[in-house]
């Protein structure tokens, strides 16, 4: 992978040149920086001071101090929220293997592979609320997954999916996952776009079959495109799943599909506690933090040029 | 090579011009419409625009809203009135929002009770801008709920729309059909009409998703409330608010329980969190009887006719003796309006006999004195107060605090369905109230 | 550096070669039947889940073509939903914010994330490592969570009375994926390439323009697409930082579920047209992301 090592391309203070590359880095991220400061960071700094509130938005905010944080983390609503949170997650891998999967099928040019490309992307362009309607008919008593099951002969396996806390945390992330396959498919297809076929090539030429090809060339290849896809679609688990709850369940039954996300909405939206709401909202920054943090050093790619 | 770079720079600066159209779009979005609620207000004869905010969406309270705006331009031709819809969803963020930037309507459409006082801050307080008079025209049942401390002296924030009523609405010819002669009046009442009626065939009492904004479960509080007329006082229901009735007391887990039997004894449909076509089920004549809301009686006469009357939901071991009777929303107005002196107008012009026709002519019951309504189911409604002696109660979950009903409005429904435990219930709605500040659950309303 | 063009005797994977008739006569057959059959399954799947993924859209179709009483019954076809669509709501009016709001949005996003995506891939200087993260990190902020604050901060400018704010918080909320999956591509590019250009005489920042943006098409067409379609379904963002007049054609939708009922017919109508311009979008880029590719191969 590592071509001749004649030129040290990347020595740091090496004169004029060096000076030239690090002045043009900084003036072409400074765009970046201002957007992302002004109207990410410092929100989200606001956001930790009116968290320590109560603040409705309009009247002067009342202070609380810190003690907000302990008595919040303390509360066991939230616990039972942030297992949901946690079980959601589980749902990630799958929500990535799929895509992975189809982005080598249809790359390997089967019959066929830029009608499916569009049409696996078409869901993405739906918004949430039909996504969310169509589930519900789905997965209701009479819809169309009990249909699917009677006429498969398993009749008596007759669900009421969003009817009880953990089943419909379940139809949620299946929900999820389906809606997710468009995006990350693409997101493997650029990435299978950039790889240098002639190494798939010597792999072939070398003996490798079929599996043994995606298992120890392309997907190492892929890793840094698997990253993002990971990072894209824990975020997703944890922002655009809310519409998803919010047309589908409504964060019931019970508590049961009450994500942070969506109890950060509550708090702040439907009872007009912002400072509440803040404060969940940076429980809620951290954790994804964490995750993030996380992965990037779980999934590290070959070449040890990780992130 | 050459071919290549070529493309390269067409591919440029086709991007170049591509960037260049995008800053032209975006300045020409920046100097783009902006928004106002027209020309400021001077003299009351100058042309003047009112815009008024509802999340009514399309149903019979905004065709009223919308006539009223017509009748009153005509009393008043230098006034447009700005009708203007809003989503249901995160209705009161935006009010807050708009609150926050001070450029939102003059008026707007707000619930009573607790939903007024937890917005005040923004909203005018309409005594001495509304004249006395006027306010003496709207059923002081309905003005208390909209004052601080729930007392009228105070001055209301909300003049009423209509009155409402949580209510059970029931088939006669299904009853007959299937020999009730009675309508139930307390538990056990209820228990036996079930077993007649689904011996018929019918579904005796059906709850569902429909007759409720997308997403969201069916909505417990009515029954929640009749529950609570059935073990408590309207002077206890204080009780339920600070907390020195805790939710988790016997009696309420008593109720609960004898609500939750309803389903298992089949007296419900088995889906009852998961059944979108309640409403099509009723209005069928499939189900006979159904927990509901004023909102919906004309829809229900229009499709049964007089085979449809109301009844009082019998949550209760002793015969029923409230009805829940309220004006659960109306217009107020922002207090950072420019427009205040024809806004208040626009306010007063609700009171007349004039407006309650138009609000009668809508379906709805006007909360005007001495108006009735042309509808007879809900004359029926109302004469279970005026006639039949029925205490009116306010509804529940405008009373209790937010927190709560949110919580509640999560778990009471698979309550009912089986799914979830009363005690589990109950708790995360006691738990819920310890959390919240004690400003929020003192011992008189706020 | 593989020397591809040895002619691989009896490589199983080569589709076309000649056919011997010699020894293994079983075997060879077994193996192209087993291929052949392999792959009509993957067919069959693809097909399945082809259908599960085109579910929706008939649902959208096939309801909006009624009226509510219709929808109940999931019988009969009108075309009250359509009417209905266009009665309720100033629906060409929305879908022109939406397009406005979109644009004016990806401009800023491409701008900003293809300078900083290049810079942080490869003009590293002192702390861009560190701020690199910082603005990858600003995609976990929670939208919920800060958009009370922001709107204080816009309003305070007076950016909420017309589009410029809503555009100004979309680009801020894409800015970091966008940024980092150009970074993503951008390491794909040869240090070579850009030493070898500012070798030649170009400025680093005229390299970033003329060798490295036009190889990066495939990314910016996937940014586009993605970032088109998450700008025009936004509901929160759009709902509070535009003036009722400029609103785009998602927050107008959600009128139609107010109050409390929703005509299901008219928003299935609205929710179809509403996807179609994402559709477009994306078969636009498609090709895009097609030529792209020929442009970034073609060394």
């Amino acid at each position: 992978m590592s071509l001749s090592a004649a030129q040290p391309v990347r020595r740091p203070g090496r004169s004029r040149l060096a000076r030239r590359r690090r002045l043009a880095g900084l003036l072409l991220s400074v765009p970046a920086i201002l957007l992302v400061a002004a109207l990410l960071w410092a929100p989200i700094v606001q956001a930790i001071r009116y968290s320590m509130t109560t603040w409705n938005g309009y009247s002067a905010p009342v202070w609380i101090g810190p003690s907000a944080y302990t008595s919040a983390l303390s509360d066991p609503i939230l616990h039972r929220v942030l297992e949901n949170n946690a079980l959601l997650l589980l749902a990630v891998p799958v929500a990535i293997g799929i895509p992975l999967i189809i982005a080598v099928l249809l790359h390997e040019h089967v019959r066929g592979w830029r009608f499916f490309r569009s049409v696996y992307f078409l869901p993405t362009a739906i918004s949430w609320v039909v996504i969310g309607m169509v589930a519900l008919q789905f997965f209701a008593a009479n819809g169309m997954l009990n249909q699917f099951l009677a006429d498969v002969g398993l009749g008596s396996v007759h669900t009421d999916m969003l009817a009880s806390e953990y089943t419909a945390l379940a139809a949620l992330a299946i929900t999820f996952i389906w809606s997710m396959i468009g995006t990350n498919t693409i997101i493997f297809l650029t990435g299978m776009a950039t790889l240098d076929p002639t190494l798939i090539e010597a792999a072939r030429v070398d003996g490798l079959n079929r599996w043994q090809i995606f298992w120890r060339v392309t997907l190492p290849l892929l890793t840094r495109f698997i990253q993002f896809a990971f990072v894209i679609t824990v975020i997703s688990a944890f922002s655009a799943l809310f519409s998803l709850i919010f047309v589908m369940t409504g964060g019931g039954p019970g508590l049961g599909t009450t994500t942070l996300e969506f109890f950060v909405y509550q708090a702040g939206f439907a009872q007009g506690q912002f400072g509440t709401g803040a404060l969940y909202g940076i429980i809620l920054f951290v954790i994804m933090i964490v995750v993030g943090i996380g992965q990037l050093r779980l999934i590290r790619p070959e070449d040890g040029e990780g992130w | 090579m050459r071919a290549v770079r070529m493309r390269r720079e067409r591919a440029v600066r086709r991007w170049k011009i591509a960037a260049a159209t995008a800053a032209v779009a975006l300045l020409a979005a920046g100097c783009g419409s902006s928004s106002g609620s027209g020309s400021g207000g001077g003299s009351s004869n100058a042309p003047v625009t009112l815009t008024i905010w509802h999340n009514y969406g399309t149903e019979q309270n905004a065709t009223a809203l919308v006539n009223l705006a017509k009748a009153f331009h005509k009393l008043h031709p230098n006034i447009t009135v700005n009708v203007v819809s809003q989503p249901a969803s995160n209705y009161f963020a935006l009010l807050q929002a708009k609150a926050i930037s001070r450029n939102g309507p003059d008026l707007a459409v707000m619930w009573t009770g607790l939903f007024t006082l937890q917005y005040k801050g923004f909203l005018q307080n309409l005594k001495g801008l509304v004249p006395a008079s006027a306010l003496a025209q709207i059923d002081p049942n309905a003005l208390k709920w909209t004052s601080d401390g729930f007392n009228a002296a105070n001055g209301p924030y909300v003049i009423p729309l209509e009155n409402q009523f949580y209510i059970g609405f029931y088939n006669k010819a299904d009853f007959a059909k299937a020999g009730v002669t009675s309508v139930p009046t307390d538990w056990s009442q209820l228990y036996a009409a079930c077993t007649k009626l689904k011996k018929a065939g019918f579904t005796p009492l059906v709850y569902g998703n429909g007759g409720q904004p997308l997403g969201a479960t069916f909505y417990p509080w009515y029954d929640m409330s009749y529950m609570m007329i059935g073990t408590y006082s309207v002077s206890q229901w204080l009780g339920l608010y600070s907390g020195s009735i805790p939710w988790t007391s016997p009696a309420i887990s008593a109720q609960l329980a004898k609500w939750n039997e309803l389903h298992t004894s089949g007296c419900t449909n088995p889906d009852v969190v998961t059944n979108t076509n309640n409403l099509g089920q009723f209005e069928s004549g499939k189900a006979a009887m159904m927990v509901d809301g004023t909102w919906d009686t004309q829809k229900f006469t229009s499709a049964l006719g007089s085979k449809v009357a109301a009844f009082i939901p019998p949550y209760s071991s002793t015969p029923i003796k409230g009805v829940v009777d309220f004006a659960g929303d109306g217009l107020s107005m922002m207090s950072y309006s420019p427009h205040k002196a024809q806004a208040a107008e626009f306010l007063t012009f609700m009171t007349t006999k004039q407006a309650a026709a138009i609000i009668n002519a809508a379906g709805l019951i006007p909360a005007i004195v001495g108006t009735s309504t042309s509808n007879p189911v809900n004359q029926q409604m109302l004469n279970f107060v005026s006639q039949d002696g029925m205490t009116a109660y306010p509804m529940l979950d405008n009373v209790v605090q937010g927190n709560i009903v949110n919580i509640g409005s999560k778990f009471l429904p698979s309550v009912l369905g089986g799914s979830e435990s009363i005690a589990k219930a109950l708790q995360a709605m006691q738990t819920t109230l310890q959390q919240l500040p004690a400003n929020q659950r003192g011992n008189t309303f706020p | 550096m593989a020397g591809a063009s040895a002619p691989a005797a009896a490589a199983p994977s080569a589709p076309s070669a000649p056919s011997a008739p010699a020894a293994p006569a079983s075997r060879w057959q077994s193996a192209r039947f087993r291929r052949r059959v392999t792959a009509s399954v993957i067919f069959a799947v693809m097909i399945v889940v082809a259908v599960v993924m085109l579910y929706p859209f008939w649902y959208m179709s096939d309801n909006s073509f009624r009226n509510q009483a219709q929808f109940d019954q999931q019988r009969g076809h009108s075309l009250a939903g359509w009417t209905g669509l266009f009665r309720d709501l100033p629906v060409v009016q929305e879908l022109v914010s939406s397009t406005v709001v979109c644009v004016a949005a990806i401009a800023i996003i491409l701008i900003v994330a293809t300078t900083a995506g290049f810079a942080f891939a490869k003009l590293r200087y002192r702390g861009s490592g560190l701020v690199f993260l910082l603005i990858v990190a600003a995609m976990m902020v929670p939208l919920q969570s800060i958009i009370i604050p922001e709107y204080v901060n816009l309003a305070r400018f007076n950016l909420t009375s017309n589009y410029t704010g809503a555009v100004l918080v979309y680009a801020a909320l894409g800015a970091p994926f966008a940024t980092f999956l150009m970074a993503t591509y951008y390491r794909g590019i040869s240090d070579e390439l850009i030493e070898a250009a500012v070798m030649d005489g170009l400025s680093y920042e005229r390299t970033f323009l003329r060798i490295a943006l036009p190889l990066s098409l495939p990314a910016i067409a996937t940014v586009t697409v993605l970032q088109f379609i998450q700008i025009w379904d936004d509901l929160l963002v759009g709902y509070l930082f535009l003036p009722t007049n400029d609103r785009t054609i998602t927050v107008g939708l959600a009128v139609l579920s107010s109050g409390r009922t929703t005509g299901i017919p008219p928003l299935m109508a609205g929710s179809l047209l509403s996807a179609i311009p994402a559709i477009i979008v994306y078969l636009i880029f498609q090709r895009y992301l097609i030529r792209g590719l020929t442009l970034g191969m073609g060394k």
